[in-house]
């Protein structure tokens, strides 16, 4: 059903959403079982590129161009999103040697 | 030989991705995760979305990672700590990356998609497609994504300066 062609072989949709989906996953676990915040952000990175993965199938799937320039559109916000992060993060190691995440929990009542 | 090319660069992605959460030193989970980014733009090129690959080239496995390499060469190699206040946490949060893994394969089966829109391949994912829906029917978002960096680029600048300005 969701098959297309590629240099003669058809391909499924859903190989590549099922991929997306376990990279996806991958970034879930890192962010929930990892304790440096660097290795946090990189996981949301991975989180942001296996959706890009999902959006350029569909766009190919479709042929229909709006996933691709989502895609563009989500590389943007992922490179926003690294550059204010990255700086938090420095701003927080300047303070104090930071070395879990869990060490940021003075706002909790 | 399409396929060939899917089976191993999404081997690579997946053991890049499993290496970015379990390696201990942020310098090799970066790494990783660059590992992750060439393979997903082999990937892009498969699905015919040839500036997309170049964006990701350039922008993410050039750009963010050194960034994030700048960011580890300025903290220097911390490690992490083994102690951990909540010690059920990983197995918990396991459970629960596993049930939703196993929910997006549920949702996988049996879905329906819509028909293809029948576009010229040709031209699908060119640089001069992408320019046409970008400044035409996209222009409005396309100018607030340049804000989004504006902000972005102010915001990490006013984050990072000395306490004396």
């Amino acid at each position: 059903m969701g098959t297309f062609d590629v240099g003669g072989s058809q391909m499924d949709v859903s190989w590549f959403l099922l991929l997306a989906a376990a990279l996806f996953t991958l970034g879930g676990i890192g962010v929930l079982v990892r304790r440096n915040p660097l290795i946090i952000l990189i996981s949301i990175e991975l989180m942001l590129n296996a959706v890009n993965l999902t959006l350029v199938a569909f766009s190919r799937q479709l042929e229909n161009l709006e996933g691709q320039l989502f895609a563009l559109m989500t590389m943007t916000v992922a490179a926003a999103e690294a550059v204010v992060g990255l700086a938090i993060l420095v701003d927080i190691f300047r303070v104090r040697d930071l070395e879990d995440i869990d060490d940021l929990s003075e706002l909790k009542g | 030989m399409a396929i060939a090319v899917f089976i191993v660069f999404g081997l690579l992605a997946l053991a890049g991705g499993v290496g970015v959460i379990s390696f201990h030193q942020p310098i090799r989970s970066v790494l990783s995760l660059v590992l992750v980014m060439l393979s997903l733009s082999v990937l892009f090129l498969l699905l015919s979305a040839q500036f997309v690959f170049v964006v990701q080239i350039i922008v993410y496995a050039g750009a963010v990672m050194v960034l994030f390499l700048f960011v580890i060469t300025l903290l220097g190699p911390a490690r992490e700590s083994g102690r951990g206040r909540l010690r059920f946490q990983a197995g918990l949060s396991g459970l629960f990356v596993l049930a939703f893994i196993g929910l997006l394969y549920a949702m996988l089966q049996g879905v329906q998609y819509r028909t293809p829109d029948h576009t010229d391949l040709n031209v699908f994912g060119t640089v001069q497609s992408i320019a046409v829906g970008l400044f035409t029917t996209y222009l409005y978002p396309f100018e607030l994504t340049s804000v989004l960096l504006l902000v972005a680029a102010i915001g990490a600048i006013y984050l990072s300066r000395r306490d004396e300005g």
